[in-house]
């Protein structure tokens, strides 16, 4: 504890976590209605977001298919966090008695569902094996709907189209706020390391990554499991917030939110990815009671349902068209200059 | 034997809809690379023209057919030049999520404009009844659809191999730059493309019409999967191989539900993403030779 340097980080990250806890406690106390719903979303998108970014931007995969991942992820967290009494209430859901009859707390039901997406995403890999670029992409399309199709066709496990309800209201904002720093943190973190390096240079040029002996297969690998099994996280947090789950809720319409985000805030970039989640939630809620109908002026209009997917599309063309590198580009927001400030504030202190 | 027959003549029809569709996609895919989802849209819409000339001004069935074939071509060219000429030039997964990003556009509108309910298409009088071979029942509009494929296939292979704008098409699909460099219109040549590729998706939305008896704002999705699939296994570029995998994908989806329990019918895109697959690990170049032939 002698070294200056130590204490100085140890102080860093005490007083960033006890201000984050802190900020959160606050928002959690004052939050309430719509406000903290939108905060609620906005925290899962970001860690959507961030986590879509590993594969789509570092490694270069562009994946449309983390909807799959997200369902299979969820459908196995609803059968360990739903009550008893609803899955037994179901007379055509044939699961084994000792799932219909207990309740999971929360923490292991997450882990066990982040755990079953990362096995499901990890099959992603076979094809990122052989397909590039777009061959790729349509690949996970077929991936995504694959999935939804089976979820609804097996109506003795997942219920069908009918979907499931009644889930124990768990999301708060600890947990989604929790894991979304804790990401924000480990993207930083990641993109300065050896594996986050490995990952965006596989990204740039496969063939010079594998010159410069970086092994392919298990850094797409590593890529794939990270992203999915935050990607599930996401997806159950969700799940958990919205409390109904069905087979066409993370559809293609879910998904394109989560690459718009990205595309907008800028490939490769965490702070990116945080900017375009915050752009994306403010402009689907605010314009949710639009697309419900409203009246200004004693004029009523009529609702305009989809009205956001299509301001969001044509938001998404514009930003491809004038700036396709997204807000960010690959760059993050640096802190560097309040490091510099603090410095020089304890180096006057101490001479003066 | 005879319902296997049964269900092979029953995917023709839906068949010739795909072979068209899959025609025109690959035709803008080779000579651009472009991913065109957004070409489900104009199917979608040319379909909902002769719709409305249908049920509101009860027009002629062939005036009906040129106004949906015209109303595809403007939709089409209008989403050439405001989202894919701008982007032009861009990396594939660019031009992907663009195509990507003016299909769900397009198709909201349409769903928030004309809503999703399933919407009846008049079948002109001239092609209704069937005809029975034995126990195999064969629909007048289904011979008139295959009949339909087949003209235009051979007008397009006429096109494609004979005709100045042809060897053009195939010359700037072959090499861009090259072409460029002898002097050619590209700019040109691609706007006659879309403007080919758009009317065979009329062509092909009258045909959904008449065949299935309604027409609904979501269907492009569907129609415009398929068709990637089968431009993809013929081949990027090559317009014969486009149609037979059309007529493939169509008969063998079918025959695959025919196997299955009744309560898997849902299954069926399965069948179309699981050849997909296997045909982009086996033979990723297609079954058919690449590049306009």
């Amino acid at each position: 504890m002698k070294n200056p340097k130590v204490i100085y980080s140890l102080v860093k990250y005490i007083v960033g976590a006890a201000s984050v806890i802190l900020i959160l406690f606050v928002l959690d106390t004052y939050l309430s209605g719509f406000w903290h719903l939108l905060f609620l979303l906005f925290g899962i998108n970001i860690i959507l977001a961030i986590s879509l970014n590993i594969t789509n931007a570092w490694i270069g995969f562009f994946s449309i298919g983390h909807g799959g991942i997200m369902l299979a992820a969820a459908y196995v967290t609803a059968f360990l966090t739903l009550p008893p009494s609803f899955k037994n209430g179901i007379i055509n859901l044939h699961l084994p008695s000792f799932i219909l009859n207990t309740q999971f707390p929360f923490l292991p039901a997450l882990l066990i569902g982040a755990l079953f997406g990362t096995i499901i995403g990890v099959i992603l890999v076979l094809p990122a094996l052989r397909l590039r670029s777009f061959y790729f992409v349509t690949g996970t399309l077929g991936f995504n709907i694959i999935m939804m199709t089976i979820a609804e066709n097996i109506p003795k496990i997942t219920n069908g189209p009918m979907g499931l309800r009644q889930f124990p209201d768990y999301t708060n904002i600890w947990w989604v706020w929790g894991v979304a720093i804790l990401l924000i943190y480990l993207g930083l973190k990641l993109k300065k390391s050896y594996i986050g390096r490995a990952f965006i240079v596989i990204g740039k040029d496969p063939d010079l990554a594998a010159h410069m002996g970086i092994n392919l297969l298990k850094y797409k690998t590593y890529a794939f499991a990270l992203s999915s099994f935050f990607t599930s996280i996401g997806g159950i947090l969700w799940v958990h917030l919205i409390l109904n789950l069905f087979p066409k809720a993370f559809g293609l319409g879910f998904v394109f939110n989560v690459v718009a985000m990205i595309v907008i805030g800028g490939m490769g970039s965490i702070s990116g990815a945080v900017m375009g989640a915050a752009i994306i939630t403010c402009f689907t809620e605010v314009l949710a009671p639009v697309e419900e109908g409203f009246s200004v002026l004693g004029l009523s209009f009529p609702p305009f349902l989809g009205l956001t997917t299509v301001l969001l599309g044509i938001f998404l063309i514009v930003i491809l068209i004038t700036r396709p590198q997204g807000i960010m580009g690959e760059k993050e927001i640096k802190l560097d200059f309040l490091k510099r400030f603090l410095k020089e504030r304890i180096k006057l202190g101490r001479t003066g | 034997m005879n319902y296997l027959l049964q269900q092979i003549i029953n995917a023709l029809g839906y068949g010739g809809v795909i072979a068209l569709l899959a025609a025109g996609y690959t035709m803008t895919f080779g000579i651009i690379n472009l991913v065109n989802f957004a070409y489900g849209e104009v199917f979608m819409l040319g379909a909902f023209a002769a719709y409305f000339c249908i049920n509101i001004w009860n027009l002629p069935f062939w005036l009906v057919f040129l106004i949906g074939i015209a109303a595809s071509i403007v939709v089409g060219f209008v989403i050439e030049r405001t989202t894919f000429k701008p982007v032009r030039g861009a990396d594939m997964v660019t031009l992907f999520i663009t195509g990507l990003g003016a299909s769900i556009v397009v198709r909201n509108l349409a769903v928030m404009i004309f809503d999703d309910r399933l919407k009846s298409f008049s079948l002109p009088d001239f092609l209704k009844g069937l005809h029975s071979l034995g126990d195999i029942l064969l629909f007048n509009k289904t011979i008139a659809i295959v009949l339909v494929t087949l003209v235009i296939g051979l007008v397009l292979i006429y096109l494609v191999k004979k005709t100045k704008i042809g060897i053009a098409m195939r010359s700037i699909s072959y090499n861009a730059q090259m072409s460029k460099c002898l002097g050619m219109n590209s700019e040109k040549v691609i706007i006659i493309t879309f403007i080919i590729s758009s009317s065979l998706a009329g062509i092909a939305a009258y045909l959904q019409g008449i065949l299935f008896g309604s027409i609904q704002a979501s269907m492009g999705f569907t129609a415009v999967v398929y068709a990637f699939i089968a431009s993809v296994m013929g081949g990027v570029g090559n317009i014969v191989g486009a149609m037979v995998m059309g007529y493939f994908l169509a008969i063998g989806g079918n025959l695959f539900i025919a196997f299955l329990p009744p309560d898997l019918v849902g299954l069926k895109s399965l069948f179309v993403w699981g050849v997909f697959f296997l045909i982009l690990i086996f033979r990723p170049s297609g079954l058919f030779r690449a590049n306009i032939k």
